[in-house]
């Protein structure tokens, strides 16, 4: 009674969060079980049958095998991306906090304006076309690695000031290059950053939707949240294979993060302590 | 941190890399590939396209179709403007015709084809959708619908109803159907774009009292507020809602919630455009035959008929390499073979718009109830959107107000105008 009262607030959120969090993963689950007409009620009930594998077999069918092509190419474009994203970011993190120069005003402020000015669409298409790189998968590899490296480079720039610059100097007079420092001494210290900057980007690359439609057309191109709108229309919206598609590309996610959670909590924590 | 760690992290980068790089697209093996980018917006329009590209590949072994596909709605028009300001449209792409094809400026980005001879095949009210500047620049695809009610005949023969011919047989059968203790009048506000046939389907009666609205509208002179026949529309919708014929959660309810509802028997009548058949057909195959379809009723039983809706329509882009493998895509689709390959496909949808082109002697019953309309001389008009290249965009908002009696048919109207010269001074129409 006494734990209860000390502990109300907590336990109150953890109903909430389950509240919050299950209930629409539970709803997913309900109507990709369903078959076509009861799923279009949108009720929380239970189904009349299961019908998972034949939903599951029709999504996976659709448009000649389109979701497997789609699981590539998302899964490179998320893992390319983010790659560079972390290499990137904090490459000029590093630099930009250890070494003031005359650069460092405009990069700052380079920075910035890539966070507060907003993209436009057919300006981006126009130099992706000079270049060569509109419609393939590496020009908008590029793309997600342009619009997140401003909030990347923060994000590392902060945290590197947070390394002893003394590190830095012994490594120096030791011998070694700065590539050697960078990837050998401050790199490996940057862990609970990284992970972060992983997490957050992966999370965004995957589930973006807006940029695979306008930067990469075509059907061999499609990414997993494109997929969505095989089901989804204006008109007509098979509910009970939309949901089953929901669930195919929640999964992946759900358990590269089961997998890695441990890893993910440990890099935090010996953050933490070793600041 | 050991050296073992760090080495894998390189290796990872690397391979990422690699993959990155070597994704780049592979070249086809046939002579010529033709992109074909068509939208989602019911699930017809995928099949359709599908079985006329196969068969188009079927007799010509040279050209391969490659099908791409794009949402409907807002989104679906800022892919398509984004595509044509970039130069990169597919080969050949399917868009609305009449008003909507105004605003992507056909003159300047698709390829006219006035000269063409499968043009001769498409019939006159339609070209008259995708022309513009004098020049044609599209052949329909999939068939005409009507804008009207659909209704559920077995309610109908349970109360011994007819269908109506004017608007006040038509409130006589809602007051009978609402003693019976059934929904009269369906409505699904939840999909605000279900809340506009009053409006639009009522376009046929105003056409036929006034034949000069639709030049009027277009040129400033004619208002849905002050025009007698006009406002009609928005009245009717009030009057439905004040009579208390509405299903009770009219609000809430979406588009598959009122299909359920017309099929099984729940309520009587849901205005709508009959390609809903397929939904019927598609969710309650068992009920099908239940579902019937009147156009949308005027004052004069005389003059009863049908505002049509004409379907999408194929374009080619001027940026097109494959100009004339596109246009013999075209023109098998302008063909009766086209007809015959769409009929096998999804059935009977409605009439086709290629002359020549015949329909099967079993259709669904909507379409059956849909057909003697078109058959008859004068008994259909293009809704208003194909006639004018003005619709104001927030009409489904404000029929959703006046059907749910926040905002009286008056203040409808006029704020509807206020919407339509919106969207004629940013189309920069003259006289506005």
């Amino acid at each position: 009674m006494n734990y209860l009262r000390r502990n109300w607030i907590g336990i109150l959120a953890i109903l909430v969060s389950t509240i919050v969090f299950l209930v629409p993963f539970a709803f997913i689950v309900l109507t990709a079980l369903k078959d076509k007409r009861q799923s279009s009620l949108r009720e929380f009930s239970l189904p009349n049958g299961f019908h998972l594998w034949d939903n599951l077999v029709e999504v996976i069918q659709t448009r000649n095998y389109m979701v497997l092509t789609a699981f590539v190419n998302s899964a490179i474009l998320t893992v390319a991306s983010v790659t560079l994203l972390v290499i990137f970011a904090a490459m000029v993190g590093f630099v930009l906090q250890r070494k003031p120069s005359a650069w460092t005003g405009l990069v700052n402020f380079l920075v910035l304006a890539g966070l507060i000015i907003p993209p436009a669409v057919v300006p981006t298409i126009w130099v992706l076309q000079g270049l060569g790189l509109f419609k393939t998968l590496h020009g908008l590899i590029f793309i997600e690695v342009a619009y997140g490296l401003s909030f990347c480079v923060l994000l590392f720039k902060a945290f590197v000031a947070t390394i002893p610059r003394e590190l830095d100097e012994a490594t120096i007079i030791d011998g070694a290059s700065p590539l050697r420092l960078f990837f050998e001494i401050v790199l490996p210290l940057l862990r609970p950053v990284v992970i972060t900057v992983i997490l957050v980007q992966s999370v965004a690359i995957f589930n973006d939707f807006t940029n695979p439609l306008y930067y990469l057309p075509g059907t061999k191109n499609v990414t997993v949240q494109l997929t969505l709108y095989n089901f989804q229309s204006q008109y007509n919206t098979s509910y009970n294979l939309l949901f089953t598609n929901i669930l195919l590309i929640t999964i992946p996610p759900l358990i590269v993060f089961l997998f890695f959670n441990r890893q993910i909590v440990a890099g935090m924590t010996a953050g933490a302590v070793k600041g | 941190m050991t050296s073992k760690f760090k080495g894998s992290r390189l290796a990872g980068l690397a391979a990422g890399l690699l993959l990155s790089a070597s994704f780049v697209g592979t070249a086809m093996a046939q002579d010529v590939t033709l992109s074909f980018l068509v939208d989602n917006t019911d699930a017809s329009t995928v099949t359709v396209a599908q079985a006329l590209a196969d068969a188009f590949m079927a007799k010509n072994a040279d050209i391969a179709i490659e099908l791409e596909t794009r949402p409907g709605g807002g989104e679906g028009d800022n892919i398509v403007k984004t595509r044509l300001a970039t130069g990169e449209m597919a080969d050949v792409f399917l868009y609305n015709a009449g008003s909507l094809f105004q605003a992507i400026n056909p003159q300047q980005n698709l390829m006219p084809l006035t000269a063409e001879p499968f043009e001769a095949n498409v019939i006159d009210t339609f070209q008259k959708t995708v022309t513009a500047g004098g020049d044609v620049f599209g052949v329909p695809f999939a068939t005409a619908m009507g804008g009207g009610v659909m209704y559920n005949k077995k309610i109908y023969a349970d109360l011994g109803l007819s269908v109506p011919k004017t608007w006040d047989e038509f409130m006589a059968n809602n007051e009978k159907i609402k003693a019976a203790g059934k929904v009269a009048v369906i409505q699904s506000f939840a999909d605000t774009w279900t809340s506009q046939l009053f409006v639009l389907g009522d376009f046929y009666n105003v056409i036929t009292a006034e034949p000069d609205f639709a030049d009027k509208y277009t040129n400033n002179q004619a208002k849905y507020a002050t025009d007698a026949a006009a406002i009609k529309g928005f009245e009717r919708q009030e009057a439905v809602f004040k009579g208390g014929y509405l299903n009770e959660d009219f609000a809430a309810a979406k588009f598959d919630d009122a299909i359920r509802m017309l099929a099984t028997g729940e309520g009587a009548h849901y205005p709508m455009l009959s390609f809903a058949a397929g939904s019927v057909v598609s969710n309650y195959p068992e009920n099908q035959a239940d579902v019937g379809f009147f156009a949308l009723p005027g004052d004069d039983a005389a003059k009863n008929g049908l505002t049509a809706w004409m379907p999408s329509s194929l374009y080619i882009p001027k940026t097109t390499e494959h100009a004339d493998q596109a246009k013999a895509f075209l023109a098998f689709v302008a063909s009766t073979e086209g007809c015959d390959v769409q009929t096998k496909a999804v059935g009977v949808t409605g009439p086709y718009l290629i002359k020549d082109c015949t329909l099967p002697a079993d259709v669904p019953a909507v379409v059956a109830d849909l057909l003697p309309y078109f058959q008859r001389d004068g008994g259909t008009a293009p809704a208003l959107e194909f006639l004018s290249p003005i619709k104001g965009p927030a009409l489904e908002q404000i029929t959703v107000e006046v059907g749910s009696g926040i905002r009286s048919a008056a203040d409808g109207a006029a704020l509807y105008d206020e919407d339509v010269k919106k969207q004629a001074q940013q189309l920069g129409i003259a006289g506005w």
